[in-house]
């Protein structure tokens, strides 16, 4: 499901507990920061794609 | 033999220098004895070199002599005096990526790129500093004190690869590898007043090099003219089966592409994308069209998609991958990391699967639509970044691609090779310079215009004081 509004910082911060890494709550506080600024950022990203629009992949059969 | 002072030794090109060592009238060792006597005397002022290989680059120097006094001539670089950024691995020597966490490693085997560069007979004489591991700001927390811009030390050279740019600038060494994966040649290029060149994706090897986001990263040089760049890009180029992204393009000699005619070349002008730089750069770049008009390229504003979507694009794929790479140590060892680093790479954990994908299908859309819009063009032109460089004593955002869109990206998301060419100088004293990106495997006529411009203009005969 794509992510419309950015986080609370309380959300976030569960959402970081789940992540494994060990944040100080300074940590915590610039990546929520950042994480809003980017996910705003994103909404220029199409969220709809036709099936044929598949990422280009690293990864070949014949090689 | 050399009669030539210090200072004309280590401003040569690598072109004239690897002419004067043919004819007999410049050895190896003098040349690598210059730089090693100006490294000494300056470099504590822009903190450029983190290791210095003195011994190994007097050897090699030597080596290389004593070849040319039996006629063999190993390419466009044999003897000639080079840094490397500190995330390109060197057999015996140590590469930290400006990183506590690799503060002693010592690697066992060359990063292909250097076994390319050492094979033509180039002559190491360290390491640079660099953005910790690409990426990080450069900030105290650091084991290496942070690079400084040669044209004024109280500001930033730019990064990541901040040593590289520094160094060929204030005539420290005659090119320097760097690396780009969002900008990072071309970034320190521009702010350095050099040239450097981002190829193709997939052109350089990048086995052997601290990875930061494997679909984006290339590896590439930076040397004080375009034409030292093709020179340098003739020995990296080229097919390398230990580097998934590795491509099989067929060989071209750019040296000599760097002296082709631009009569007829079609230059499509991304004047959008840098609306409101400064109004020096806005000028420079204005005189860089009329130049390249009157070398007999046909320079036309086109359209392109907006600068910000190739700018989140890239930023999303470089945030997860570098994520990725580094997952462990910030689990483990996030103390070890500066301040910076740690956060931008502790960003990725947040940015889920789909979001990801979604921006590798971005990336897809763009190429295409940015092929589509260079249609009848050669080249794409564009300002090489938006004005003067940071102060040096203030700290960088942690999260610095917040507020302008990086006016580099572009040509990571496509893939395209891209060159930085300086294009004159601010009221501040700083270097402006443009971009010129081919399409694909096209770096032939990205050196021949930049070439072009900078044999049509005086801008390579001033240098830092130092």
């Amino acid at each position: 499901m794509t992510e419309k509004k950015p986080p609370t910082l309380e959300e976030f911060r569960a959402r970081a507990a789940l992540t494994g890494l060990p944040l100080t709550s300074e940590d915590l506080e610039h990546l929520h920061k950042g994480y809003a600024g980017l996910l705003s950022l994103m909404e220029r990203i199409p969220t709809r794609w036709a099936w044929a629009a598949e990422p280009p992949h690293v990864f070949r059969a014949d090689e | 033999m050399s009669k030539r002072s210090t200072s004309d030794l280590t401003t040569l090109s690598i072109a004239e220098a690897g002419s004067l060592m043919a004819r007999g009238e410049v050895t190896s060792t003098a040349l690598t004895e210059a730089f090693l006597a100006r490294i000494a005397a300056v470099d504590h002022k822009i903190a450029s070199f983190v290791t210095l290989t003195a011994d190994k680059a007097r050897n090699a120097a030597r080596q290389a002599d004593m070849e040319l006094s039996q006629g063999v001539r190993r390419g466009p670089l044999h003897g000639i005096p080079i840094g490397l950024k500190d995330i390109y691995e060197t057999e015996g020597v140590l590469t930290t990526g400006h990183s506590h966490l690799r503060a002693d490693y010592v690697p066992a085997v060359d990063a292909e790129t250097v076994r390319r560069l050492k094979a033509g007979g180039a002559v190491i004489l360290g390491k640079l500093a660099t953005h910790e591991f690409a990426n990080g700001a450069m900030t105290p927390d650091q084991p290496f004190p942070p690079a400084r811009n040669p044209w004024n030390t109280a500001y930033q050279p730019g990064g990541s690869s901040s040593g590289s740019g520094a160094a060929v600038a204030a005539a420290l060494c005659m090119g320097a590898m760097g690396s780009d994966t969002g900008g990072s040649i071309r970034n320190p290029a521009g702010f350095c007043g050099t040239a450097g060149i981002k190829p193709t994706y997939g052109l350089v090897s990048r086995c052997g090099i601290f990875p930061l986001a494997f679909s984006l990263d290339t590896a590439g040089p930076l040397t004080w003219t375009v034409e030292d760049s093709a020179l340098m890009l003739d020995v990296l180029a080229g097919y390398d089966p230990n580097d998934q992204g590795s491509a099989k393009a067929p060989k071209v000699d750019y040296g000599a592409a760097a002296h082709r005619p631009i009569k007829g070349l079609r230059i499509a002008l991304a004047r959008s994308w840098y609306e409101g730089p400064t109004p020096d750069m806005a000028k420079g770049i204005d005189e860089a069209v009329r130049v390249l008009r009157e070398q007999g390229a046909v320079v036309e504003d086109v359209v392109f998609p907006d600068i910000w979507d190739y700018h989140i694009c890239g930023r999303v794929i470089i945030t997860t991958e570098a994520h990725a790479v580094h997952r462990q140590d910030v689990i483990e060892r996030p103390e070890k990391f500066g301040y910076t680093t740690r956060r931008r790479f502790q960003l990725g954990a947040f940015i889920t699967a789909e979001q990801y994908l979604r921006a590798l299908r971005f990336r897809r859309k763009l190429q295409l639509d940015t092929r589509a819009a260079m249609r009848g063009y050669d080249l794409i032109m564009t300002a090489n970044h938006w004005g003067a460089p940071e102060i040096f004593e203030e700290p960088q955002p942690i999260f610095h691609f917040l507020d302008k869109a990086s006016l580099t990206m572009p040509f990571n998301v496509t893939g395209q090779p891209a060159l930085t060419v300086c294009c004159g100088f601010g009221s501040d004293g700083f270097p402006l310079s443009f971009q010129l990106a081919g399409r694909p495997f096209d770096e032939a006529s990205v050196f021949a215009a930049g070439a072009a411009y900078e044999r049509a203009t005086p801008w390579r005969l001033r240098r830092p004081t130092l």
